[in-house]
């Protein structure tokens, strides 16, 4: 049987040792009419090989983006990853621990997340960051916890340029209570509208948040943004695309109180979505609010440098119904998969694929902004991404995409009003020539 | 004159004025405090009304204040040196001085020695 | 072993150069993007490759996990992870997918979702599965929130959920986020639910009761279909915490002990890693009018053809971007496939068997929570060692020493010096006999001299950590 080591000569002398007669009976206390009389329905087992080839097989229906020249992002980035990430990172002494509970028995796990809390500070600026969450989108809906519980109050005010999907998470994270959600739209240049977010935010407002660069590529005035906010007491909350961040400014310089997002780009493969990580992180008077794991490090009995979880109390195993959030287990090895990755890719390394993307983006912007029926929908201040629109968008991306062109991702689904432009998304894996083949090839399809 | 209430507080009430803080039973049970969140001055309490959290390593507790009335001085000492609690819970492990509202709420809670009675009885 | 921090091994100027260079510099990047919007420094060390690869491998070879100790943490099923699975998931036609390309091209990807959420409506007799929640916490969270969503729906006001005492510490946390007020009911003597009690506490404001079964103590709660019936009179719903689901595992399902919603942890129950605490994955299954509260989207099929269904009545949002862990959702398949009907079984038996072994091994020397038979797991009360001078702390730090990663300890709360044993079906009994072999010789030593107990362990790179210091004087991060 597989996976099972016990032999027969085991079962039965373990058997005795209990003093049962046969497994069946070690479900005794089960009543008769729960017990299940036929086998499942499921098909026999089947040898390593025959799995190998049916779930390869079905891998095999699927086209990896890779075999496309791709322009899609919308949340969900193909970088380069370096081969030493994956190696690192399915060592299974990291894969096939558990949460860090026994600090002597996992020091490994603990200075990793350590180190990964650290790697966000020192990105974002904040004073603290938590072991990581389950993804952007649930990060920023327990962000908005926060804040509601530090300012007491019922107003939670967010950007519509934010991704659409994080909005609608954190829809759901507040429905059990009676709070109010306040959408603040975006002006002709794609920012958020501050004539509206005026308007909006107010005394009963827990927090304002905003994305930047924002769902359509645009790096906010999160500065004059924050000041607007703090006028009325409110929390400054920021997503953002942690690449972004090796090159604009960091937001705690900005004024954000609490940082979040999707970790995806730091070295996180695509996975159809998942798994990658939710980062939070947060000014020192707030730790007490943060939801989540979090590394400390201390001394050992002896005095020699040690690492452990910490602040447990504010946890659910311990507070229970009155906890921060319930959260238990989080996205740790994805989270250390983030530390890796910057590590490898250092100060340089990281810059460097910031700029790249920026440059091929900037080049993309420039090359589709000459091609005849297509306009750039919003401000020119974007940083991998941005918004151009084309009359008949949904089929010319269609037409693309039968010449292996993913020319980006079609903001209708989300926004009606949009329905012709297209989010065209560029990283350091694109190069000129990827996008001269793109532009000939729209040029062929518009003609 | 120090008053104890059944939930291991202890109020030195001092004319208009009490200052509180936990018991030494109850530092004791707790073990080793980490960490006190006590409410900002100018907060009115209410006699065993939520005060704020007190945490160890392993457990989070409820402070409920021994009497109602207005916050008007909290130690912030403790925000750095909770151990204080445990170190002299009577002492400089104080928590809040209250203003009183309601002179007559004392009466409700316990002198030093019905306090000790109430403490053995809890033991057991 | 050298711990220093990776921060601490930058040498700048070290490159490593993964791809080719940007043919613009951040000044040219000011430029472009306005002076306001760049920053000047960026605070990250330089490192070399064989430098940072050093640095991690050593780091992992300072852990216990699966693939090096036995890891009996109850609650927690830490079976053996298959390498086949890691492998599957890995194949590039799974992890560089994108979540929104055209559906023509994830067609594999769908169909795994599709057959997996099959298999499972088979074990549990559930209607219809979602997979975007990305842990068992979050499950809880889906399930209740569809549950307050019905409630609300038929026009009923319902206020607070039931929780026994020896649950889970999400569950009353979940009720909570959901808007709902938690009643505790007590557990009898012999730690089952206490049916008297719950009585007492159920009438028509019950939302629902979230249970785990087997309980946290490793009994099945033999009352169920009673629980089910007081619930179910008063228009409340029955939540099927699934951390525990590997004891039943095709014995019986949890539609039979009649669960409106129930979650498994795919990291628990279907063997995929639990990677240093995530990713997992908790899948929400529901009962027929439960259907059109699921999260959007869900996987149907049409004439062949898989799609992403996003309308779904009523549904209760979502939880999370994309749809999920979905590479966690191909270990758990190519396992169910692995195992077939017959292997499915034989999981829960050896499950069971062996720590019901481990329990009749130990039972004289470490008292028993319950007189009662258990499942999957055992639970004992150290309180006996405790009183000679070893604390369960003290004997699960022993145990490291042994080479045994120790079970969970002081849970559930209502057991003294609580220690939960939870061995899995994928552990020989040579590895079991290793084990009652160390527990045994432990009390021993706690006979003899508990301090050699109380100042473990004494063979792992650090001593016990202060976690007072950790938590009075918080150092969470390396500063420059």
């Amino acid at each position: 049987m597989p996976y099972i080591l016990n032999t027969e000569a085991d079962i039965k002398e373990m058997l005795k040792a209990i003093g049962l007669n046969s497994l069946d009976e070690l479900f005794r206390r089960l009543p008769g009419q729960i017990r299940l009389k036929e086998p499942l329905k499921i098909a026999a087992g089947l040898s390593e090989y025959q799995v190998k080839s049916a779930v390869a097989a079905l891998a095999a229906k699927n086209t990896p983006v890779d075999g496309f020249n791709s322009f899609l992002g919308a949340g969900c980035y193909d970088h380069y990853i370096p081969a030493a990430l994956p190696s690192i990172i399915s060592r299974s002494e990291f894969v096939t621990a558990y949460t860090p509970y026994q600090a002597e028995a996992s020091q490994g796990s603990l200075q990793a997340i350590y180190e990964y809390q650290s790697y966000i500070c020192l990105l974002t600026g904040m004073d603290v960051a938590n072991a990581s969450m389950f993804d952007g989108a649930s990060s920023m809906a327990e962000a908005a916890l926060m804040a509601l519980r530090i300012t007491g109050r019922d107003k939670i005010v967010v950007s519509g340029s934010i991704h659409p999907e994080f909005r609608q998470t954190l829809k759901t994270y507040l429905s059990g209570f009676d709070f109010t959600i306040k959408n603040v739209g975006f002006d002709e240049h794609g920012f958020v509208d501050t004539g509206s977010l005026n308007e909006a935010i107010d005394g009963r407002s827990a927090c304002f948040i905003a994305q930047s660069p924002n769902f359509f590529g645009l790096i906010e005035d999160a500065a004059k943004i924050g000041r607007m906010i703090k006028e009325k007491g409110a929390i400054f909350i920021m997503v953002a695309n942690p690449l972004s961040l090796a090159i604009l400014n960091d937001p705690a310089s900005l004024g954000v109180d609490i940082f979040c997002g999707d970790g995806q780009p730091l070295g996180g493969a695509l996975n159809f979505g998942g798994p990658a990580f939710g980062i939070l992180a947060t000014r020192n008077e707030y730790l007490r609010q943060l939801p989540g794991r979090i590394v400390g490090k201390t001394t050992d009995r002896q005095g020699k440098e040690a690492y452990c979880l910490t602040m447990q109390a504010r946890e659910q195993h311990i507070r229970r119904e009155k906890a921060t959030s319930n959260i238990c287990s989080n996205q740790s090895l994805n989270a250390i998969g983030a530390a890796v990755y910057l590590s490898l890719m250092g100060k340089e390394g990281l810059t460097g694929a910031a700029l790249r993307s920026l440059e091929m983006a900037r080049y993309l912007h420039e090359c589709l902004k000459n091609v005849g029926k297509v306009k750039i929908k919003f401000s020119s201040r974007f940083f991998n991404e941005f918004v151009w629109e084309i009359e008949g968008a949904k089929k010319i991306v269609k037409k693309l995409y039968k010449k292996r062109i993913i020319a980006g991702f079609l903001l209708g689904e989300f926004y009606p009003k949009l329905k012709n432009c297209i989010l065209s998304c560029c990283t350091e894996k694109k190069s000129k020539g990827d996008i001269d083949n793109f532009i000939e090839t729209l040029k062929n399809v518009i003609c | 004159m120090l008053k104890f209430s059944k939930s291991h507080e202890w109020a030195k009430i001092d004319g208009s004025t009490a200052m509180m803080g936990i018991t030494d039973y109850a530092q004791h049970s707790l073990g080793d405090i980490v960490f006190v969140e006590l409410p900002k001055a100018g907060t009115k309490v209410t006699q065993s009304g939520r005060l704020g959290t007190i945490e160890s390593t392993k457990a989070a507790s409820e402070l409920y204040s021994p009497i109602s009335g207005e916050v008007i001085e909290v130690n912030k000492e403790l925000a750095g040196k909770p151990q204080l609690v445990n170190e002299d819970p009577l002492g400089r492990g104080w928590m809040i001085k209250i203003k009183i509202a309601n002179q007559k709420e004392s009466e409700g809670l316990m002198d030093e020695a019905q306090y000790r009675e109430f403490v053995e009885k809890e033991k057991h | 072993m050298n711990n220093k921090l990776i921060f601490e091994k930058s040498s700048p100027g070290r490159k490593t150069g993964y791809f080719p260079d940007s043919g613009i510099s951040l000044a040219q990047a000011q430029e472009l993007l306005g002076k306001d919007y760049v920053r000047r420094d960026l605070p990250l060390p330089s490192l070399g490759e064989l430098e940072v690869v050093r640095h991690y491998t050593n780091l992992s070879r300072m852990n216990f996990s699966v693939d090096s100790n036995f890891y009996p943490l109850g609650s927690c099923t830490m079976k053996y992870n298959p390498k086949i699975n890691e492998a599957l998931s890995s194949l590039e036609g799974f992890t560089n997918i994108h979540p929104y390309q055209n559906e023509d091209g994830v067609q594999g990807a769908l169909e795994i979702i599709y057959n997996l959420e099959e298999m499972l409506r088979e074990i549990t007799g559930m209607r219809r599965f979602s997979f975007q929640a990305s842990s068992g916490a979050q499950g809880e969270f889906t399930g209740m929130l569809m549950i307050k969503k019905y409630h609300e729906t038929s026009g009923n006001k319902k206020t607070k959920v039931i929780v026994p005492d020896s649950s889970h510490g999400t569950n009353p946390a979940t009720a909570s986020m959901c808007g709902y007020e938690t009643v505790v009911v007590k557990s009898t003597r012999d730690g089952l639910i206490d049916l008297d009690e719950l009585k007492k506490v159920v009438d028509g404001h019950t939302a629902g009761i979230m249970l785990t079964n087997p309980n946290t103590i490793g009994l099945f709660e033999e009352n169920i279909l009673e629980v089910g019936r007081l619930i179910h009179e008063q228009g409340g719903l029955l939540y099927y915490d699934g951390a525990n689901f590997n004891a039943l595992l095709g014995v019986t399902k949890t539609s039979l002990m009649g669960f409106d919603v129930v979650h498994l942890n795919l990291h628990k129950t279907f063997s995929t890693p639990h990677g240093c605490g995530g990713p997992g994955a908790g899948a929400v299954g529901v009962t027929e009018k439960l259907v059109d509260f699921l999260p959007a989207p869900v996987v149907e099929k049409k004439d062949g053809t898989f799609y992403l269904n996003h309308k779904i009545k009523n549904s209760i949002g979502r939880v999370r971007g994309f749809y999920g862990n979905f590479t966690v959702l191909v270990r758990a398949y190519a396992y169910l496939l692995r195992l077939g009907r017959e292997g499915i079984l034989r999981v829960s038996q050896n499950a069971v068997l062996n720590a019901s072994y481990i329990r009749e091994k130990l039972k004289d020397y470490y008292e028993l929570a319950s007189t009662l038979p258990c499942m999957h797991e055992v639970v004992f009360s150290c309180e006996k060692q405790a009183q000679k001078g070893a604390r369960v702390m003290d004997i699960a730090k022993r145990l490291i020493d042994y080479g045994i990663h120790p079970p969970t300890i002081y849970f559930p709360l209502i057991v003294k010096e609580a220690l939960m044993v939870e061995p899995t079906e994928t552990e020989s009994k040579a590895t079991i006999d290793y084990f009652i072999e160390a527990m045994l010789e432990i009390n021993k030593e706690i006979d003899a001299n508990p301090d050699s107990v109380r100042n473990a362990p004494h063979s792992t790179c650090i001593k016990r950590p202060d976690e007072v210091k950790a938590a009075r004087q918080p150092d969470l991060r390396y500063r420059y």
